[in-house]
């Protein structure tokens, strides 16, 4: 049996409780194991950015337990939670992800200066990524200079640059057009074919959807279905 | 790796931080002239009032000055005069002998002070040759005649060449009593002596009192005027302390002093509203900085960097615009200084006669201490990591998943 990556007991997330509660998750069970590639969908104010965030250990549940590669995430102090996620888990967000004024090599490297690495290691570690996502001939460009998918997928590399247990992705493909949002897509599946990443991703693109191997789809933060299915 | 993020970060918006920069520039550059121009023309002012008066130090019999009689004199002494000169800042020493007798011309008597001078002594550190306004000045130590404030003569209704009978009080209860011709009348600023003062050849007047060879002070010059309480505490040490005592000029004089510090509190105010003004500055960039930026430090805390870390960021980025300011105000402010050190500005019309009727010298020197340019550096320097306390602050209490959504 795959070693168990995510486990989430009973999570809801209450916003306003004191004045006008808004149930935005609610009473979740979630069981992610190595190696997955799964898609969270579902309609606009389901849940699927309040339920990645707690996954992440960006925001707290109002209720249940959340346990990351055997760790109960919920239970630490703010500054080990950063440390934790420094070294467990990726992350991609919808857009504007990089730092401005660096370069796409130093955005990558950052996270691994950040975890003390090297510079040498670090050199080499940060050009095989931009290779992985097919941006070797950018590393010196500003993220100003990249395309929106190329800029998604230098956040794809940061986030694989401390080898994390999982990668969070909310949306990353929603600025993007079809063609950049495939290129993304398929760079992803790749990652997790061959280097057995795992992955879960928010997404509202039906042909983003079929790429997906187990499909969780939340309603008015509950899950409504999970199913797995043979990608596209 | 820290600094190299801060520098590149604060060049995100050039504009923005030039202007903040320069802002800084102005106020260390006006601030540093103001401190220089104002400490100039109260260390000028107080060399011209000592060296009239006092002197920066002055060595008097233990007890004098609680007790300002002929009887609480001292005898002069070579060697007293080499242990003080020792002392490398120590330019001049004047002695004087101070006393209080009736002035009687015609029918006129007044109540003076007489000044026993060297008469060439006295002509180095003041001037006092130079306020002549009738007649002549004296000429050396035995001369037999005296010079009077312009004042003094007026109400006694004299003129140069008339003769001047005093009587007084000697050493050790002997009477004094001499005539004296007045050889010339002397213009000063200030007006209590202007009316009070007669100089006499020193030696007359020790002859006069029956006090040979006796002094009441010798007033010390000194070619700095900063750390006179250690001066005074060396020259206090080199000199036998039963018999000396050596006062400063701030506690001869308490009310000038005083006047300078109360004057000084203005313009520190003045310069307090300076640098309140290039905080709030400084203080808007660093509020921008972080509203602009708090999608992408929300992104930085979520893939890890610790909230100090971030903090730490900002505060470099205060402190590297605020030095670049720093930075070229000190430069500018110390090319200015030291223009206007080799170029005093003379005053002329009508300032220049109040100056000089206050015996003032109607130059306006600035003072190029170190002091001034160390201290605006780190008053701003201070300032700008007070103010990037607030974004710290801000990052510590930022959540990740609102800071990127806003
Ligand atoms: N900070 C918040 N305060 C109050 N309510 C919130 C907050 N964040 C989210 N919500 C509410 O929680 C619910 C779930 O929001 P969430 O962003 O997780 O949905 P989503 O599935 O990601 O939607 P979308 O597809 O539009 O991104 C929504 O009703 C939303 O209005
Ligand atoms: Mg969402």
């Amino acid at each position: 049996m795959a070693k168990t990556i995510i486990d989430a007991h009973n999570v809801s997330k209450t916003f306003n409780p004191k004045t006008v509660p808004v149930h935005a998750v609610q009473n979740v069970h979630l069981h992610i194991e190595e190696g997955e590639f799964i898609a969270l969908v579902g309609p606009s104010g389901s849940g699927k950015s309040t339920l990645l965030n707690m996954m992440g250990g960006l925001d707290e549940p109002t209720a249940g337990t959340v346990f990351i590669d055997g760790v109960e995430i919920t239970k630490l102090s703010e500054n080990k939670l950063i440390d934790f996620r420094l070294h467990n888990i990726g992350f991609v967000f919808q857009s504007f992800n990089l730092i401005p004024v660096l370069t796409a090599k130093e955005n990558v490297g950052f996270v691994l200066q950040l975890q003390h690495m090297s510079k040498k290691e670090r050199e080499k570690r940060v050009l095989n990524l931009l290779k992985e996502v097919g941006l070797e001939d950018k590393i010196n460009s500003k993220p100003g200079e990249l395309s929106g998918g190329q800029q998604q997928r230098v956040a794809v590399a940061r986030a694989l640059a401390s080898k994390p247990k999982i990668i969070l992705a909310d949306e990353p493909t929603a600025n993007l057009d079809s063609k950049a949002a495939a290129n993304l897509l398929d760079i992803m599946a790749k990652l997790n074919k061959e280097e057995k990443i795992t992955f879960l991703f928010s997404t509202h693109d039906q042909r983003v959807i079929k790429k997906a191997r187990r499909v969780i789809t939340l309603v008015d933060g509950k899950i409504d279905s999970d199913v797995e299915q043979s990608p596209t | 790796m820290l600094l190299k993020l801060a520098w590149l970060n604060i060049w995100r918006n050039k504009r923005r931080t030039i202007i903040t920069a320069t802002s800084v520039f102005f106020a260390v550059l006006l601030a540093i002239i103001f401190r220089s121009l104002t400490d100039g023309i109260y260390d000028n002012m107080i060399h011209n009032v000592v060296s009239y008066s006092s002197g920066y130090l002055q060595i008097h019999q233990k007890g004098y000055w609680d007790e300002q009689s002929i009887d609480n004199t001292f005898e002069e002494d070579e060697q007293l005069y080499q242990e003080l000169l020792k002392n490398p800042n120590v330019t001049h020493l004047i002695p004087r002998l101070q006393t209080f007798a009736l002035a009687s011309y015609a029918d006129k008597t007044k109540g003076v002070l007489i000044l026993g001078i060297d008469p060439t002594k006295e002509k180095v550190v003041n001037n006092l040759h130079e306020k002549i306004i009738d007649g002549q000045y004296i000429e050396n130590v035995n001369e037999n005649a005296v010079v009077l404030g312009e004042g003094l003569a007026s109400q006694l209704k004299l003129k140069v060449n008339d003769k001047l009978v005093f009587l007084g009080q000697g050493y050790h209860a002997s009477s004094a009593a001499g005539k004296y011709k007045v050889k010339g009348l002397v213009k000063l600023g200030a007006i209590e002596l202007n009316n009070n003062v007669v100089y006499m050849p020193l030696k007359q007047s020790q002859f006069m009192h029956g006090a040979e060879n006796r002094l009441s002070s010798i007033s010390v010059m000194l070619d700095k005027t900063k750390n006179l309480e250690k001066l005074k505490q060396s020259l206090q040490k080199s000199i036998d302390p039963d018999t000396y005592e050596v006062m400063t000029w701030k506690e001869m004089m308490p009310e000038m002093d005083q006047f300078i510090e109360a004057d000084s509190t203005g313009h520190y105010i003045i310069i307090g509203i300076l640098y309140f003004i290039i905080s709030f500055g400084l203080f808007g960039t660093l509020l921008m900085m972080i509203f602009e930026r708090k999608h992408e430090l929300g992104i930085l805390i979520a893939i890890g960097m610790k909230k100090r870390l971030l903090a730490t960021i900002l505060l470099l980025e205060s402190i590297l615009i605020s030095l670049i300011g720093c930075f070229v105000g000190i430069i500018a402010g110390i090319l200015v200084v030291k223009w206007f050190t080799i170029n005093p500005i003379h005053l002329t019309g009508e300032i220049k006669e109040v100056y000089e009727d206050y015996g003032i010298e109607s130059i306006i020197y600035f003072s190029s201490q170190e002091k001034i340019f160390i201290v605006q550096t780190l008053i701003v320097l201070v300032l700008s990591i007070l103010l990037a306390f607030y974004p710290g602050y801000k990052v510590m209490k930022l959540k990740p998943v609102e800071a990127i959504n806003s």
